[in-house]
This record gives structure tokens, sequence and C-alpha cells, in this order.
């Protein structure tokens, strides 16, 4: 499978009148096309930079991030969609901001959103809905351009542990189904093992690669993950590595 | 059974309720009526001197004097004209230079000592020279209108558009937006209550920049009735001329509030 992100060396320092904060140090590793890639770390340690640098919203300080010449759909931990505006219209933000709002890209939206189940809420304002939906339709508007990589900045931190278990499920077949690429960022140990193919550990701040590792189950739902015996070696062995 | 239970002790809590507001009202009105019958009774009983106090029933005489003369709605209008040009000119110049300073941070660092001072200094103190640059005019009295709600109108918004969720610009960002794509997708709709609450201020600055611009130099209006008043101590007519303010004042700003029910439904 092609590559479609790559990281090489890549180094990263930000400027303040305090000084200097190496945020990023030495990080290298890809991202295969279908791949689904999680990166954990303890938090603080720059991971957020990592998603804006693989996005070309900032440049790296040393070193080059490589892509494809793909697009990126960017997912935050809170859905941020825009109180004043339908659900249907939020999910038409990003056709609206790269000027390809037409009837077919419209068309193309709101089949995304009916075949997921937002179809009785395209009309209703975002906080008519559960936190669940919510960040659902977070997830159809990142997909309604078409992003060839979607990148997940702890999309589910902000949720209930019981909904976020749900929505991880939910977010994951939605993304499986559309055949994307991911890269998903979380302190959450289990949540990196119940959906990745690939994680890469980071060390605390400044981040560096501790270890990749290829992960495989036999079942691949995050929930049926949970459940399978290997679940809580990889647990445990990611642990150590975080807190070695 | 238990779904009649409940639904028989919302109604209790509905009851009560209305109960609270009704007499919440009765009393707000009890206390009006009762305020005016004290004040007129201390002045037919010349407990006070009415010629110094006035009373409701010298001011609602004066008041319909005041129109059958004709002279009632020219002064009203007077003001109100006065009031409403430099509220509209303040909270229009305010927007926009709110909007430049959140566009350029060198611009919004540059301008900020001097909109900090003016916005100290009373704007009073400005009058003599107001009266040489614009005569003695409406136009004299708007100007001050607009000088009095102008920094106020600019701090307020420059604040509403500063106070942009950091997230949500991330979010357009990653999507490509340009900087006038945020400004119109995100800043400008996440700051309609900043501007709702900058034109409830603003009626309230329009009304004191009017009335002092008629206290320093006028020919009609509402404070010229004040000042004029005071003057020849016609005590009548200033306090007819602040009842009518009052009026005034209160239909505008339940203009505003009216305004902010319409816009801000979904928040």
């Amino acid at each position: 499978m092609n590559e479609v992100l790559r990281f090489e060396n890549v180094c990263k320092h930000y400027h303040s009148r305090q000084g200097e904060t190496v945020a990023v140090e030495n990080i290298s590793f890809s991202v295969r096309e279908g791949e689904f890639v999680a990166i954990i770390g303890p938090s603080g340690c720059g991971k957020t930079t990592l998603l804006s640098l693989a996005a070309g919203l900032i440049k790296p300080t040393r070193g080059a991030v490589k892509n494809d010449g793909v697009s990126f759909g960017y997912m935050l931990q809170k859905d941020e969609l825009f109180p004043w505006r339908t659900i249907e219209k939020n999910i038409f933000l990003p056709l609206e901001i790269k000027r390809t709002l037409s009837e077919e890209t419209k068309r193309r939206a709101l089949a995304l959103a009916e075949k997921y189940g937002l179809g009785q809420f395209l009309k209703n304002y975002p906080n008519s809905l559960s936190g669940g939906m919510r960040q659902r339709a977070a997830l159809i508007r990142t997909l309604a351009v078409d992003p060839d990589v979607l990148l997940l900045d702890e999309p589910f931190s902000a949720l209930d542990y019981q909904t976020r278990l749900s929505v991880c499920d939910d977010v994951y077949k939605i993304i499986r189904g559309e055949k994307k690429t991911a890269l998903l960022i979380t302190h959450d140990i289990s949540e990196a093992i119940s959906v990745a193919d690939k994680i890469v550990v980071l060390s605390a701040r400044p981040a560096r690669v501790l270890a990749t590792h290829e992960i495989s189950f036999p079942e691949n739902e995050p929930l049926k993950r949970r459940e399978n015996k290997e679940f809580s070696g990889w647990f445990e062995r990611l642990w150590g590595e975080l807190n070695g | 059974m238990k779904q009649t239970l409940i639904s028989s002790d919302h109604a209790l809590y509905l009851k009560r309720l209305k109960r609270q507001t009704i007499f919440i009202n009765v009393v707000r009105v009890s206390l009006l009526v009762l305020l005016l019958g004290i004040w007129e009774l201390a002045a037919a009983l010349e407990w006070v001197n009415p010629f110094i106090t006035s009373s409701p029933s010298r001011i609602a005489k004066t008041i319909a004097d005041l129109y059958r003369s004709g002279d009632l709605f020219y002064h009203v209008g007077t003001t109100l004209w006065e009031t409403l040009a430099g509220f509209a000119i303040a909270v229009v110049v305010g927007y926009s230079v709110a909007l430049l300073l959140w566009w350029s941070e060198v611009f919004r660092k540059i301008a900020e000592p001097y909109i900090v001072v003016l916005n100290a200094l009373p704007k009073i103190a400005l009058g003599p020279l107001i009266i040489i640059w614009c005569g003695t005019g409406s136009k004299a009295i708007v100007f001050m209108t607009v000088l009095i709600g102008l920094i106020v109108a600019i701090l307020n918004m420059l604040n509403g558009f500063m106070a942009t969720d950091e997230n949500k610009i991330l979010l357009l960002r990653s999507m490509g937006a340009n900087k006038l794509q945020i400004l119109t997708k995100l800043v400008i709709p996440s700051s309609l209550p900043s501007f709702i609450s900058m034109l409830k201020i603003n009626v309230g600055m329009a009304w004191i920049g009017s009335i002092m611009g008629e206290y320093i130099v006028s020919k009609a209006g509402i404070g010229y009735l004040i000042v004029y008043g005071g003057q020849v101590f016609k005590l009548d007519l200033v306090m007819s001329a602040v009842v009518i303010l009052c009026v005034l004042a209160a239909i505008m700003y339940a203009l505003v509030a009216l305004l902010e029910r319409l816009v801000i439904k979904n928040r």
C-alpha cells in the first residue's frame, strides 16, 4: 500500500518572549493508505502539534512532513458545531469554505448524513442533539469534502465513558466503511488498542518516538477487540513503555 | 397512576410560577401608584412646596399644555432625531473600527493607548471645542452623542470579536479558510450577542450624549427644556421633560430587547 503521509526527523520549536520550547524532536513515522494509526503519549507532550504539522497548518523547524498531495479532514476534541447553524448547514460548512458547494456536493454530503443516521436531525440546531450525535455530525462534516486522511485530535475525550465507547465504535465503523485513512491522537491507551492498525508511542515533552507497534486482532471492531484476551497484554506493554 | 401524579405536581409548579409573576406585576404597578399618590398628596396638602417639588397632576398639565401648543413633538422630535443619528453613527463607525482592530494585531497594539485615554477622557470637556467646530445647531449635539458612544462601541465589539473560540478558528483553518472567511463565517455570527449588548449599552450612551449636548448648546429639545426650566424656575417643566425622557429611553431599550429576542433564538 502507498504511503500517504510521512514524518522525517521532524522537529518543532515554539518561540515566545519567555524563551524557546521544543515541542517535538526527531519524529519519524509513516501512514499508509487505508491505515488507522494511533499516536499515544502523556498529556501535554506535543501530540496536537503533530496533527497541525500533518495538516500543514504549521511548518516544522527541521525535518520534513511529506504527503502525497492528499487532502485532510480535521476532527477536534469538541464537536465545534456552530450553534447558529442547523446540522445541515454545519455539514455544508467545509464545502462553503472550499467554494465547492453545489447541488452535487450537497447531495453527497446529505447522503452521508442519511446513511449514518442524521437524516431526521438535519433541520435541528446542534443544542438539541446529544453529545454522541453531535460528534457524529462533526464527523460527517469532516467527511463532507471527501478528505483522503482524517486527523482525529482526541475526538472522544469530551464524552462520558458510556457514550465514548459507543461513539468510538461508531466513528470507527464509519471511517472503515468510507475506506478512509486515519491518524488518531489520544492519551487513552485502551482507545488506541481498540481501533489502531499501528500505534506510535511518544515520550513526554519534547516528544520523541519511543516505539512503533503493528497491531492486529482476529476481529477488528473496537468493542470486540476490547473483549479479546490479547487486549490486556497490549495494554500492559504500552503502559510499561509510557511509564518506563 | 405515576404519570398523573407527576403531571399534577407539575401543574402545581406552573400555577405557583404564574401566581408569582402576577404578584410581581401587581406590586410593581401598586408601588408606582403609591409613590405618585404620596407625591400628589404631599404637594396638595403643602407638606412640601409644590413650586419646588412639582406634582404628578402639575406634570400632566404641563405635558398637556406642551402638546396643545404644538411644542411637545417639536422638542421630542429634535432630541429623538439627534439621539438616533448619534446612536447610528456611533454603532456603525464603532463596529467598523473594531473590525479593523480585530483584523490587524499591529494596528490594535498601535491604537491601544489612544483608545484607553479617549475612553477615560470625560467627553464633556470637549464642549467648547464642539461649539466652535460644529456651531450651535443639531450638528454639535449629534457630534457629542457620537463621541460619547463611539469608544464604548469599539471596546465592546472588539471584546466580542476577540472572544471567538480558538478551536473553531483552528477548525476553519484546517478546512483551508482565509481570514475573510473566518470573519464572515465565524467571528461576525458568533459575536452577535456582543453586538446586541453593545446596542443596549449605546442606547443609554446616546441619551447621555444628546441631553448633555443640549445642556451645552441648544435651541430646542428635551435637554433644552430641562435647562430652560431650571433657569426660569419652572420646575414643572423640568420634571415633565424628565418623565418624557424616561418614557422614550424605555421604548428604545424595549426595541433593542425585542431585536435580541428575534435574533438570538438558538443559543
